[in-house]
């Protein structure tokens, strides 16, 4: 069926803004295009194109219910989004057969999802996490009702393992649920899987869930050799990766992944949907799997990895010239977050960064070129140059 | 009256910012006080008006901490908040959250929620931030 040439009810002309409001979004783009290049602390991929796919705006559609299981609501883009899982699934190391996940609103769905399966099959668990987690965990961790135990981290930002094991020693009878940060939100640390179930080894621990916030990093590291021991093959029973960070998508989404003998465990019918709704959210975001699809299509593997490789350059090339200006920046190795101290104010004004406390960083995501870092490091050398002594 | 905490760099002028603040809400402090950890601080208040207080603390930008939590100060090494842990687990009482608030060189501060808070406060009454 086709649909009708003027879909306003009631017929009669479309309404339009005054040209007061109209010359409000101009302006919004203006200042949007204007800051663009300037934003360099956060991690959202400024470079994309999915120009092809505005036609599907034109549609109200929503994934609502668990793309696995069907719904009556047939606009929705399920096909796509398990394709998604599919992709991230091989990314992440777990057979596509045995990981179950959905389209997110972003990172912090994800971990909420990881948290909220491992609430649910150790009621009674304890969640540990590192001083540098993003500040949403302690949130969630407060909504859900789990018992939470921080754990120090190391000045690298990485968890420092002789305290999780100092204090899982102590409530060795109760479950841990470890939450490991492959990508820590200031300093790109990596909690090393490898080194958490040595200690839960060493502890006998054998009842145990680790959830992996890997929302940046995890789609760095499947294209970088060598990477350190991060995903489900390393022992991960739940990840969540961001699709708007390194992938970029002009809305927020990502994906939580976990296995999926855990997510049947706690499913549950949602009958008047006809879906067997295991997500959180009721109505979800059509358009976002279609996002990533795409991304994941049009880019493909050897796309992903010229993008990383060149990322990983442009970081190297910021902690050089960073230096070179008198700035001592550094980064961890396959990180595109590259540290320094705490700038003068005048350069956070000019910048978007992202302080916190006494360090700061930037971020070499694909959108970023050399001739943007090279206006930062030489804004940054006339700070100091400027410096009262 | 209820206690707040706010955690604060320890830098001239930060109490005069804090009771400011305060004031410009309209807020009366009953009792202050204020402890230099590090390079850190705390700042403990009583005040007459909880909430407001807590609404303007907010909007200036601190990070207030009610009494629903107990504040500890704990020196910084690893296998320090086990021992608290410990106490607890010892003494019967239950951890709902356990966190690290501010870190220096030799102390740390952490904050506390127990299943019980008043026997957590008993058991860890040597290691509490409080005003007297």
């Amino acid at each position: 069926m086709k649909a009708p040439a003027d879909p306003i009810c009631g017929g009669g002309p479309p309404p339009t803004l005054s040209p007061a409001d109209a010359a409000r979004l101009d302006d919004l783009y203006a200042r949007f295009e204007a800051e663009r290049d300037f934003s360099i602390g956060y991690p959202c991929n400024q470079a994309f194109d999915y120009s092809s796919l505005y036609r599907f705006l034109g549609f109200a559609i929503n994934n609502v219910g668990d793309p696995f299981s069907g719904s009556n609501f047939r606009m929705n883009t399920h096909e796509f989004e398990r394709e998604v899982i599919g992709e991230f699934a091989r990314l992440t190391g777990i057979a596509a057969a045995d990981c179950w996940g959905y389209v997110t609103n972003g990172g912090t769905e994800g971990n909420m999802y990881g948290l909220y399966l491992a609430r649910e099959l150790f009621p009674d668990g304890i969640a540990y996490f590192s001083e540098d987690t993003h500040y949403s965990v302690s949130k969630i961790l407060r909504l859900q009702h789990t018992r939470n135990i921080m754990i120090r981290s190391q000045p690298s930002g990485e968890m420092d393992y002789q305290d999780l094991e100092e204090s899982l020693r102590i409530h060795r009878d109760v479950p841990p649920i470890i939450f490991a940060n492959v990508g820590t939100t200031m300093k790109g640390a990596i909690d090393r899987i490898d080194r958490i179930r040595e200690v839960l080894g060493r502890l006998c621990i054998t009842q145990h869930y680790i959830h992996v916030d890997a929302a940046f990093s995890g789609m760095i590291l499947p294209f970088v050799d060598d990477p350190p021991p991060w995903d489900f093959a390393a022992g991960a029973d739940s990840l969540s990766i961001s699709g708007h960070k390194f992938i970029g998508s002009p809305l927020p989404c990502g994906v939580a992944l976990v296995r999926k003998i855990y997510m049947e465990r706690v499913s549950r019918s949602v009958e008047y949907v006809g879906a067997l709704d295991t997500t959180i959210s009721g109505s979800r975001n059509a358009i976002t799997p279609l996002f990533l699809w795409y991304a994941l299509r049009a880019q493909g593997d050897a796309g992903f990895r010229r993008l990383v490789d060149y990322s990983l350059g442009m970081a190297a090339y910021a902690v050089g010239r960073l230096r070179a200006a008198g700035v001592p920046a550094w980064r961890h190795e396959h990180s595109l977050t590259v540290v320094f101290p705490l700038p003068p104010r005048a350069i956070l004004k000019k910048w978007t960064l992202a302080p916190y406390r006494d360090i700061c960083h930037l971020i070499t995501l694909p959108n970023i070129t050399k001739d943007i870092i090279d206006t930062f490091a030489d804004d940054m050398q006339r700070s100091l140059d400027n410096r009262e002594p | 009256m209820k206690q707040i905490i706010i955690p604060v760099p320890n830098a001239p002028g930060t109490l005069a910012a804090v009771t400011e603040t305060l004031a410009d809400a309209g807020v009366n402090i009953e009792s202050i006080e204020a402890e230099a950890i590090d390079d850190s601080g705390v700042i403990i208040l009583r005040v007459d008006a909880y909430d407001t207080a807590l609404r303007a603390l907010r909007d200036g930008g601190y990070r207030a901490v009610t009494e629903d939590a107990l504040v500890l100060r704990l020196e910084n090494r690893p296998g320090a908040l086990a021992q608290i842990a410990r106490r607890l687990t010892d003494a019967g009482v239950g951890i709902r959250s356990l966190q690290i608030l501010e870190r220096g060189d030799e102390r740390s501060l952490v904050t506390l929620v127990a299943d019980d808070a008043a026997a957590a406060r008993q058991v860890l009454a040597d290691e509490i931030v409080a005003l007297p």
